[in-house]
């Protein structure tokens, strides 16, 4: 039993959520650290995180659906890796007695986060040429309209072959450490099955809440799922994420980014050395 | 978020795109879900607070799948004992029922309406692994 501010646990939430949904990486990256700087031990941080991953993932995706944006065929396809991977991740979790191993494995990820916004400076998308036979058969294709251009782009997916496992990792990875993990989902569907971004980060975003589930069924098993912190940090991520969303449009992406990068950088730091244990 | 609006959907010839109702289903039930269950948790928190004038429950539960969850609550609404943390706990299992209805929602529909025997294998995978891991352990 954790008892902690019903006040301070919501406001960290609503913070967290607004980065998360403001930098489009989720909000469990920011909010596990903060919890855990509010005396909270990291399996529960990482356990509540995970049901809020599928509070604002579900939100976002709702929206992305009816944009029809989002792929729903790629999305089921990828689904089948990440759940297994993120069934398997939540369960080292949850057997693991030692939480030094989760910080810095936390703090590598939230560096390699850095890492991937920093690449993905520049958006451009290179259509596939040729699409193997075995995408094909999967039928990895579609279309959107692009309400920037307002022009119809038309698109296929590659190399499922590649991107299906590597999926498991990514699966692994969130159910371990109770976050989306969608930086790296999206890196997977956009570099290994060359789609366009949109259409990666929209069906990220769908993956993202079975994944998370799967994660949670473990977590709630396990008895480390306390409603009473739930509640606050489901509203408060929901809200912040709701607020993220709109906020959006009026900063530029280059300001956010940058916010962003200092953000990981103190934290996946701070995680490294908790986990070291330089600091306590 | 608005839906692009008189755009006529075009597509490329041979294309195969999931059909319009299929994505309309899945973002209703999707936002159906996430409402629903900030709604509860909402009514749940706020009732707590006026009735104790403190703001916050704190209560942790035992570990069990969400089944036996859903059960619990199912038979607090039917012996009429609705309190503060029973609204908070529907809106918890709400949160987690929301993808699995979609997944379930899908499968139904690949097979019925789109008769794609492939996707209807692939969503009947992850739908039964969820099940699995939700209510059989």
């Amino acid at each position: 039993m954790v008892t902690m501010s019903f006040e301070l646990v919501f406001l960290v939430s609503i913070v967290a959520g607004l980065i998360g949904a403001m930098s489009g990486m989720g909000g469990g990256i920011v909010l596990i650290p903060a919890l855990t700087l509010l005396g909270l031990d990291i399996k529960h941080a990482i356990a509540i995180s995970i049901v809020s991953v599928v509070a604002t993932s579900s939100g976002a995706a709702s929206a992305y659906v009816r944009d029809r944006i989002i792929n729903l065929k790629l999305g089921m396809f990828l689904e089948m890796f990440t759940i297994i991977g993120a069934l398997a991740g939540a369960t080292i979790t949850v057997v693991v007695s030692a939480q030094g191993p989760l910080f810095i494995v936390f703090g590598l990820v939230l560096l390699a986060s850095l890492v991937t916004l920093f690449l993905r400076r520049h958006e451009d998308w290179k259509p596939v040429a040729h699409q193997d036979a075995f995408s094909g058969w999967l039928e990895l294709e579609g279309s959107y309209d692009d309400q920037a251009t307002g022009q119809t782009v038309y698109y296929h997916g590659a190399r499922a072959y590649f991107g299906g496992p590597l999926m498991f990792g990514a699966g692994l990875i969130a159910g371990l450490l109770g976050i989306g993990a969608g930086a790296l989902k999206v890196l997977i569907i956009d570099l290994a099955m060359g789609l366009p971004p949109k259409v990666s980060t929209t069906t990220s975003n769908l993956i993202i809440g079975i994944t998370a589930l799967a994660g949670t069924s473990i977590y709630l098993a396990a008895g480390l799922i306390d409603p009473g912190l739930a509640a606050p940090v489901i509203l408060g991520v929901v809200a912040g994420a709701f607020i993220g969303t709109r906020l959006l449009v009026r900063l530029t992406n280059e300001k956010v980014r940058r916010f962003f990068m200092v953000v990981l950088a103190v934290l996946g730091i701070e995680m490294i050395l908790r986990g070291v244990g330089v600091i306590p | 978020m608005t839906a692009p609006k008189g755009v006529a959907a075009h597509q490329p010839s041979g294309a195969k795109t999931a059909g319009f109702g299929m994505e309309v289903l899945v973002g209703y039930i999707l936002l159906t879900g996430v409402l629903l269950s900030v709604a509860l948790i909402t009514i749940g928190v706020a009732w707590s607070w006026l009735a104790t004038g403190h703001l916050g429950l704190e209560y942790s539960i035992a570990g069990m799948t969400l089944f036996r969850f859903v059960l619990a609550d199912l038979r607090q609404i039917f012996s009429g004992a609705f309190r503060p943390r029973l609204f908070v706990d529907m809106g918890i299992a709400a949160l987690m029922l929301t993808p699995y209805v979609r997944v379930f929602a899908s499968m139904f529909y690949f097979a019925i309406v789109e008769r794609n025997f492939k996707y209807t294998v692939f969503t009947g995978f992850v739908f039964t692994v969820l099940t699995y891991s939700l209510f059989l352990r």
